[in-house]
């Protein structure tokens, strides 16, 4: 019997080679189950080429967790349809209008505070205003952009977009599907009428812009004014500074009227299984030497008050409190309000 | 009779028929290969935005497309997806096809038309309708459920040229095979599979380039670091419109176009046209 339960040397060995195999195996997955994963949107581009290269790594190593940062719009309808205390997402990245959108379906929280975020004691008003849910990281500036090789005086208002030189040679937006677009119908109000909210005088104006070439995004603007296209349009700062240094014949101009704010924002899912590691994603994006990283990247203002950039950048971008002050930034929840209504509108305006 | 009187009178009159004919073949051939030649002038034009007419001729953009990870992953990736839904909708289509063309199903032409059903649908309804469903069995967005939902799309394709095969098939065939005693195994590996090959091969080939080019089923199903070329293209546009856009669409083309020529040498698709 005892001959029985001895084990000979090989068949020790074997059994040795299979647990070692099984623990191998095995290993990984606990490892797995202890690495806490971060769900979010972001940006592609230059943006997300940084994002993946640098940023992430740094903050999955700081926090010992993995990223799984999705480039694939769209997001909302993502976030819409997944369910609400198991969200796809823990991070939403968007323009403020979408995060508006959200926010009124219950699908972000309202307000990122200095308690959950302690880098948000050092953002620009603006960065927290009423106009923001969440918390805006960075932002644009949409002005305009122009050819400087076509004979034309920089735009200093946004009257002169209605210059009838520019006809047929003037660039806006499919409104319904672009936040540029939307923005500047807004602008349109403020400029010829009583303010941001008056539709009115903003449809009036907007029909006085034709003949204009539209398009759905800011790439295309870009594209249209480099290849002259378009030698006036509607676009943010950094669709036109991203290209400072390659001898391209154009140049961006904040009218005096004020620029209006392309705001970057970050907001926290309420159903997120990580917050603490949501909230830590949104400080550390705004720690000052990632804002500076990511702003020089890509030409965006950062949000954070304390941070230095290179002469280059700072000579341009909304630095200083000055500088700031001159953003106007849209009452997304108002307009979202409306959307269906002006999209009609506009539609039939700027039909044909 | 004089030369000249000769030829004049061997001339054929004019055809306003035949011209016309003519013209509506060609340009229905302009029609579809003008986008093609206008995306090739695109690719090869070095200026970093959309111009015509053309400045240059470079392969920058292609350099570009093949040196960038996120292409070239997407693209393994497409390709992958696009070989596993040819060989699951080949086998599933194929199988489909048989019971309804031979099985005497009760309900068969409900049958069919709940098989076709993916392509009346929207397909961005589809993958939506997918997503959700996927998320709420808590199985996430794995690549196996990708490959699924293109079969779902892909499938009606494969059904319809194998169905319209079978229409055409001679039975008596079968049966004087099974009379010499073949068992129904070998009946339908030697006879009933090659006599259908060519439209079960020619709905592989739609298959394939259905889940190759699909974008509106692949929008909601794909995960970061697991995104299809399509995807991958529409989300790069968003950002940088240049020629790596047509440089892609080109490559794409001729993979595609490779398949088929592929299939073509192998099993021969000119059968299936001929049907």
């Amino acid at each position: 019997m005892i001959s029985r339960h001895t084990m000979s040397r090989r068949k020790a060995l074997r059994t040795g080679a299979g647990l070692a195999a099984i623990a191998a195996v095995g290993a990984p997955s606990i490892l797995h189950a202890q690495t806490r994963t971060l769900k979010i949107t972001t940006w592609g581009g230059k943006w997300g080429e940084v994002m993946k290269a640098t940023v992430l790594p740094a903050f999955e190593k700081e926090f010992k967790c993995t990223v799984s940062a999705d480039q694939a719009f769209p997001f909302v309808p993502k976030l819409q349809s997944s369910p609400r205390n198991d969200p796809i997402y823990d991070v939403l990245h968007t323009n403020s209008n979408e995060q508006w959108n959200s926010f009124t379906e219950g699908l972000v929280m309202e307000k990122i505070t200095i308690k959950e975020v302690p880098n948000v004691a050092d953002v620009y008003p603006y960065a927290v205003s009423d106009k923001i849910v969440g918390v805006t990281i960075f932002t644009s500036a949409i002005g305009l952009g122009y050819r400087t090789d076509k004979g034309l005086a920089t735009p200093t208002s946004w009257k002169d977009l209605a210059d009838p030189k520019l006809a047929g040679v003037r660039g806006g937006y499919i409104i319904p599907v672009n936040s540029l677009g939307q923005a500047h119908l807004m602008m349109l109000g403020k400029v010829y009428g009583k303010g941001l909210t008056d539709l009115d005088a903003a449809y009036k104006a907007l029909e006085a812009l034709k003949p204009i070439k539209l398009v759905d995004f800011t790439g295309q603007m870009e594209k249209m004014l480099l290849s002259g296209e378009v030698s006036e349009g509607v676009i943010h700062d950094s669709g036109v500074y991203r290209y400072d240094g390659q001898n391209q014949p154009v140049d961006f101009a904040s009218p005096s009227e004020g620029v209006l704010a392309l705001e970057q924002v970050l907001n926290v899912t309420p159903g997120s299984k990580v917050k603490d590691l949501a909230f830590g994603y949104i400080d550390y994006m705004l720690r000052p030497d990632v804002q500076k990283l990511l702003a020089e990247a890509v030409w965006y203002s950062p949000a954070n008050k304390k941070v230095k950039l290179d002469a280059k950048y700072d000579a341009k971008l909304l630095t200083t409190p000055a500088k700031v002050a001159t953003l106007i930034q849209p009452d997304w929840k108002w307009y979202n309000a409306r959307k269906e209504d002006i999209d009609a509108r506009v539609t039939k305006i700027l039909k044909g | 009779m004089s030369t000249a009187l000769k030829a004049m009178t061997n001339k054929r009159p004019f055809d306003a028929g035949r011209a016309a004919y003519l013209a509506l073949n060609l340009s229905l051939l302009a029609f579809l290969l003008v986008p093609i030649a206008v995306v090739l002038i695109f690719a090869l034009n070095p200026t970093p935005y959309i111009s015509f007419p053309p400045v240059g001729v470079s392969l920058r953009w292609f350099e570009k497309f093949f040196a960038s990870s996120d292409f070239m992953n997407a693209l393994w990736l497409s390709l992958w997806v696009a070989g596993c839904v040819l060989v699951l909708s080949v086998t599933i289509g194929g199988a489909c096809a048989l019971a309804l063309a031979r099985g005497n199903l009760p309900g068969r032409a409900f049958l069919t038309a709940f098989f076709m059903s993916p392509l009346m649908l929207p397909a961005i309804l589809t993958g939506l309708a997918l997503f959700q469903s996927y998320l709420l069995a808590g199985i996430g967005r794995p690549t196996w459920g990708l490959i699924l939902a293109h079969t779902l799309v892909a499938v009606p394709y494969v059904l319809r040229t194998t169905l319209a095969v079978l229409h055409n098939f001679d039975h008596r065939i079968e049966e004087a095979a099974a009379v010499l005693g073949a068992s129904p195994i070998r009946v339908f590996f030697e006879i009933t599979l090659p006599l259908i090959r060519p439209g079960v091969f020619a709905g592989g080939v739609f298959a394939f380039i259905v889940s190759f080019d699909q974008f509106p089923v692949s929008l909601f199903l794909v995960v970061p670091k697991g995104e299809t070329l399509p995807v991958v293209l529409f989300n790069y546009m968003k950002f940088d419109l240049d020629g790596a856009i047509a440089a892609a669409s080109m490559v794409s083309i001729l993979l595609a176009l490779s398949v088929v020529l592929v299939l073509e040498r192998l099993i021969g698709l000119k059968a299936y046209v001929k049907l």
